[in-house]
């Protein structure tokens, strides 16, 4: 990697805690730009703590943070972050283009309203996740498939170039779940994005992503998804049974 | 209807009752979108135990319910995610035990009796000719910083760690909340009562969102309605003689249910 072309996301020995209980150990990883990389593990094996790194909402106890080769939150290009869900109260009458408008916060600062420009980028966005016929609607009527991708659209919304997502597709089903890498996918290629993200859906993902990271607070494997995604990597990370392991993992789709 | 209007006391609550209704209704679009009702009742009871804090002490006693009242609200903004107790469970033990304090030490002390129904329930002829022009500042000053950082505040709202990751000042805006919403307590406390005063940090929200189709329509019922019912609540107020408190907050009720009848016919 030239200096001229960092990569998109460098780790470097990073560790981190919560209120002195250790959540990363040594954590060494670097994202090529326009990469799909896949954060993957048991739950607390520290993929939310990457993903608030990377934010810089959270700072390593040791080791270096880089993104596209600022500290995180210098870079001038802001960072697209996906949660995995938004939750509005009953009959709120919040619609799908306020919540991709939202997008555009963090870039206008305060006491300036969202102008034309802002709008049709917002319109932009939810075009390009197939959703503009909907900006009008309620976005609790949304099914959870579509929300994801008012989300998807929210973030895209800040023009970034790094998208962090923080499994987004928890409750979804089967389907709405390979349509939402799908178009994650598109996204990459046509809009020539990075990105992270932490997710349990280890054969879709197998699928789509470029890299795998293993993670249980080390990390236990790294590289492209046939190297980790074996049974016994897999076994030592979730500690089930190796065959079981095959089954879930490696077997992904024909 | 010009009869009422006639009187200096009348012109005067209606004056500091709008000026409370409008803040009070913008408020009440963040208590309901972030679910903070039961924060709004947790502290206007705390505003008692602040108000006989200041009758023991003897400073002004809303002066004295300000600033206890504050001092609560950024205690449980502290304590978010901090402590073992939920916030919930919290605010249902401590906030009880400040009212109960409050009364009793309102209670025994003979001059300020009489003055504890008007606490609790609100009283038209309560709002003094100086306080008119310092809660006209106040209103003023908190519509300003919400509208300065209205988009922020329900980004945050909706959102809180996308909208941590984009910049927003998450935690300062959760104070600034907290804050304004002590403050407008307290201020509301001579017209509404602390009994009822959260009731008018919900019920325009409620209302606004019962017919509204967006964020902008909400806002104006929840205004409209809100000034609607403070106007409509001390016209009975003097009119039957009873405490303006519930008078505003059941004409509130009634505007909300209407309003409730009139959006359900609106999507069938």
């Amino acid at each position: 990697m030239t200096r001229a072309d960092p990569a998109a996301i460098v780790l470097d020995r990073v560790s981190a805690s919560y209120d002195g209980r250790p959540a990363l150990e040594d954590v060494s990883f670097q994202v090529p730009q326009g990469d799909f990389a896949a954060l993957i593990g048991p739950n607390g094996a520290g993929k939310s703590t990457i993903l608030r790194l990377l934010l810089g909402l959270l700072h390593p106890t040791s080791g270096r943070v880089e993104v596209f080769g600022h500290p995180p939150g210098r870079d001038e290009r802001p960072i697209g972050y996906v949660p995995q869900k938004v939750v509005i109260p009953r009959g709120f009458p919040i619609t799908v283009l306020d919540v991709a408008l939202m997008g555009r916060t963090g870039i206008l600062g305060p006491g300036r309203r969202p102008g034309a420009r802002d709008r049709e980028l917002a319109m932009a966005s939810l075009a390009l996740v197939g959703l503009a016929d909907d900006a009008a609607r309620r976005f609790q009527d949304l099914s959870g498939g579509q929300q994801q991708r008012v989300l998807i659209a929210r973030a895209l919304c800040s023009e970034p170039r790094l998208l962090l997502l923080d499994e987004p597709t928890a409750g979804l089903d089967s389907g709405a779940r390979a349509r939402f890498y799908s178009l994650v996918c598109q996204l990459q290629h046509g809009q020539g994005l990075t990105l992270l993200c932490a997710t349990h859906d280890l054969d879709v993902v197998g699928e789509h992503a470029d890299a795998l990271i293993l993670l249980d607070r080390v990390v236990l494997a790294q590289g492209n998804p046939d190297e980790v995604l074996t049974g016994s990597t897999l076994a030592r990370a979730y500690s089930f049974p190796k065959a079981h392991a095959h089954l879930h993992g490696a077997g992904g789709a024909p | 209807m010009s009869e009422f209007l006639a009187y200096t006391f009348v012109q005067r609550a209606l004056a500091v009752g709008i000026l409370l209704a409008v803040t009070c209704a913008v408020l009440s679009f963040f208590v309901v979108l972030k679910r903070m009702s039961f924060v709004g009742v947790g502290l206007s009871h705390a505003a008692l135990g602040g108000v006989a804090l200041g009758v023991v002490l003897g400073v002004p006693p809303l002066l004295a319910a300000a600033l206890f009242t504050i001092g609560v609200a950024w205690v449980i903004g502290w304590m978010r995610g901090r402590s073992e107790v939920s916030e919930d469970t919290a605010i249902g033990v401590f906030f009880p035990t400040a009212m109960a304090l409050g009364v009793v030490l309102i209670s025994l002390s003979p001059t300020y009796r009489q003055d504890l129904m008007a606490y609790l329930f609100g009283n038209i002829l309560s709002v003094r000719q100086g306080e008119v022009l310092p809660l006209a500042a106040l209103s003023a000053m908190s519509l300003g910083l919400i509208g300065w950082w209205f988009k922020e505040l329900l980004f945050a709202g909706v959102d809180e760690e996308a909208a941590q990751a984009a910049g927003v000042p998450v935690r300062p805006l959760r104070f600034l909340l907290l804050t304004l919403l002590a403050v407008t307590i307290v201020a509301s406390v001579r017209l509404v009562g602390i009994v009822l005063v959260s009731a008018f940090l919900v019920i325009p929200a409620a209302t606004g969102q019962a017919l509204a189709r967006s964020l902008k329509g909400m806002l104006v019922l929840a205004v409209a309605s809100s000034v609607a019912s403070v106007v409509l609540g001390l016209w009975l107020s003097w009119a039957w003689d009873i405490p303006s408190g519930a008078a505003i907050v059941l004409s509130s009720a009634v505007l909300f249910f209407a309003a409730l009848a009139l959006g359900s016919r609106q999507n069938t």
